[in-house]
């Protein structure tokens, strides 16, 4: 018999104002499953550093629960605390000891027993690829190193659940990379779940198994990040069009013959798989499902009407245009904007 | 247990001092400087001075108490600055996540200052003996007289936390240290006897914590009379009770 998916973050309602007007987050409400690496994206001042600090129990909500492994992160935060780690979106090392002091000291808060110390302590550095500069002074370190020596100051008593506020911030593509594959193979090892805010698209779609998009204190989306790319249901392949004439005659006058289409497009609309199509200016959009199944089939049409095609391009929709989407901050001329519009000729 | 958490965490608290204390070992000097200044200039010119009653005892011995006092808790009374930094980093949310009780982190802290102040004070003893203060030869009383320079220490450390918990900002918390700082020197017998106070300021030195462990200090390092020294002990202890407690209570507060 298969046991039940294990929970680790349980979210319910979760409210929180500050101050008895900013309205962080309004009535959250989340799940997440033990052993992923989930993904909370959303726009500065979204809420997710609110949400973060409440679920590691730095203050108590306005209203609703949250539960990690079954602890209620207000009654139980004690409890909490044991099995959580937690990198705040801030610098949070001591710059005037070394690297490894910093994990000596959280080591010694923890109550590592001292056997294990240094040997938990080198681990967590290895594992983060630090343990050539662990003894310098911290304040010599870059920003990508900081960042990693605070994750390692997490990982060093192996939490249930790591929370991470925005991880990666200021670090460049080759240090998010190399800091994400330490993560997920340390995650591999001890089935951490890992919880990140983020605002880049693209660390969320790589690295998690699951994303939800925060706007305005509200969970707008949830799901994988292919569920989410599949929400916009649409890829669109655009087919442009050659005319037969056009190597032989000058190209002011060459347009393709628009008599020539409506029955093509019924044809190609009545595909199970497209959703819709619709020509202009001699270019063919189709908007489908999965390309990869529905090109064949629509080349196939166009073959037999004896159409001639110049290019094809096919716009997949990616993280980014799901979160412009549903974090409402869709700007002219985006990705996002050309797919919503061309998603609109359905109606 | 949640009592040996809080042990070793303020265990880990005064390591992390000492450590940093290590590393950074020219700041304990160059704060020697100004108390060893105070002794060999203002002590020595106003010793000339045969106005302020000292019982007969030279000037400069009169006033080491009070300058080396004076030096540690200047340090103390600073010390919410580290807590202030700490905060605008992200160093405190990630402490206050860690398994560890707030009272833990307060005193823990405040014994690694008063641990601070005695290396401090260690260094300006030696200087005082060359300038020619004559100490009472008697360890248990030197002894003692460190004891109190630690627990007076601790207590301003950790007014400076509370202070820090409630100012957030490293201006404001400036403004107040320094407010702070004058009367609490000028408002207590380090310098010139209370008697000599109008009495306004000798209300305010009766209240003034510092007033007391300067009186035992005195009376254990140079004059030799120790009948106040319990009475000053209880003083202080009362003080750092108070003080380590809603210390500790409105830290919590300083992350939110
Ligand atoms: N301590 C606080 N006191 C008052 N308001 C706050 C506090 N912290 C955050 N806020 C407000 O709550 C809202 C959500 O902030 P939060 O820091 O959670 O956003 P965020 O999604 O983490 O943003 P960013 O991507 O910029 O880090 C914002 O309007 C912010 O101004
Ligand atoms: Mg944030």
């Amino acid at each position: 018999m298969a046991s039940a998916i294990e929970i680790a973050i349980e979210i319910k309602q979760l409210t929180k104002v500050y101050d008895g007007k900013v309205n962080a987050l309004d009535g959250v409400d989340l799940t997440v499953k033990a052993a992923d690496i989930f993904a909370l994206l959303g726009p500065n001042g979204s809420g997710k550093t609110t949400l973060m600090r409440l679920l590691t129990t730095q203050f108590r909500p306005t209203a609703g629960v949250a539960r990690a492994f079954g602890y209620d992160v207000v009654k139980d935060d004690a409890k909490v605390r044991k099995i959580i780690g937690y990198v705040p979106q801030e610098m949070s090392v001591w710059t005037d000891i070394t690297g490894f002091e910093n994990l000596l000291i959280y080591a010694k808060i923890y109550g590592v027993p001292s056997g294990q110390r240094k040997k938990s302590i080198w681990d967590a550095l290895q594992s983060m690829g630090l343990d050539e500069v662990a003894n310098g002074p911290v304040k010599k370190y870059s920003g990508g190193m900081i960042r990693r020596l605070e994750i390692a100051c997490a990982l060093l008593i192996k939490p249930r659940i790591l929370f991470l506020d925005e991880p990666t911030l200021g670090l460049d593509p080759s240090a998010r990379k190399a800091v994400w594959e330490n993560l997920r193979s340390f995650k591999k090892e001890y089935g951490t779940t890992v919880f990140f805010n983020t605002h880049y698209m693209d660390e969320a779609d790589l690295y998690s198994d699951e994303v939800a998009i925060i706007n305005r204190g509200k969970i707008v989306k949830f799901g994988t990040a292919s569920e989410l790319k599949h929400s916009l249901h649409s890829e669109i392949i655009s087919f442009s069009l050659a005319d037969p004439g056009t190597d032989f005659k000058h190209p002011s006058t060459a347009a393709a013959p628009p008599r020539m289409l409506p029955g093509i497009l019924e044809r190609i609309k009545a595909l199970n798989f497209v959703e819709d199509a619709a020509f202009n200016d001699s270019v063919l959009d189709v908007v489908v499902e999965d390309g990869e199944i529905a090109l064949p089939a629509i080349i196939e049409v166009l073959r037999c009407d004896g159409i001639l095609l110049d290019r094809i391009r096919s716009t997949r929709p990616t993280l980014d245009d799901v979160f412009l989407k549903y974090a409402g901050m869709r700007q002219p001329k985006t990705q996002g904007e050309v797919l919503h519009e061309a998603s609109g000729i359905r109606q | 247990m949640a009592f040996n958490d809080s042990l070793r965490e303020m265990f880990a608290m005064i390591e992390l001092e000492m450590r940093r204390l290590r590393h950074d070992r020219t700041e304990i000097y160059t704060r020697a400087v100004q108390p060893i200044l105070w002794l060999a200039v203002y002590g020595t010119v106003m010793s000339h001075v045969r106005d302020i009653p000292t019982n007969g005892i030279p000037y400069i011995d009169y006033i080491t108490p009070g300058v080396l006092l004076q030096s540690t808790i200047f340090v103390s009374v600073f010390y919410g600055l580290t807590i202030v930094w700490e905060r605008e980093t992200g160093i405190l949310k990630r402490l206050l996540v860690a398994p560890a009780s707030r009272y833990a982190t307060v005193i823990g802290r405040a014994i690694a200052s008063g641990v601070r102040a005695v290396v401090q004070a260690l260094i300006i003893f030696p200087v005082a003996i060359l300038l020619g203060v004559k100490f009472i030869p008697n360890p248990l009383y030197i002894l003692a007289a460190f004891l109190m320079l630690f627990m007076i220490s601790g207590g301003f450390a950790a007014l400076s936390i509370f202070v820090a918990s409630l100012m957030k900002t490293r201006e404001r918390f400036m403004g107040i240290g320094q407010a702070m700082i004058m009367p609490l020197f000028f408002a207590s017998n380090a310098l010139y006897p209370i008697s000599l106070m109008p009495p306004f300021l000798q209300s305010i030195a009766f209240v003034n914590p510092l007033t007391y462990a300067v009186d035992a200090v005195r009376g254990l390092m140079i004059s030799g009379n120790v009948a106040n020294v319990p009475a000053d002990f209880v003083a202080v202890i009362v003080f750092d009770i108070l003080i380590f407690t809603v210390a500790s209570i409105s830290f919590r507060k300083i992350i939110e």
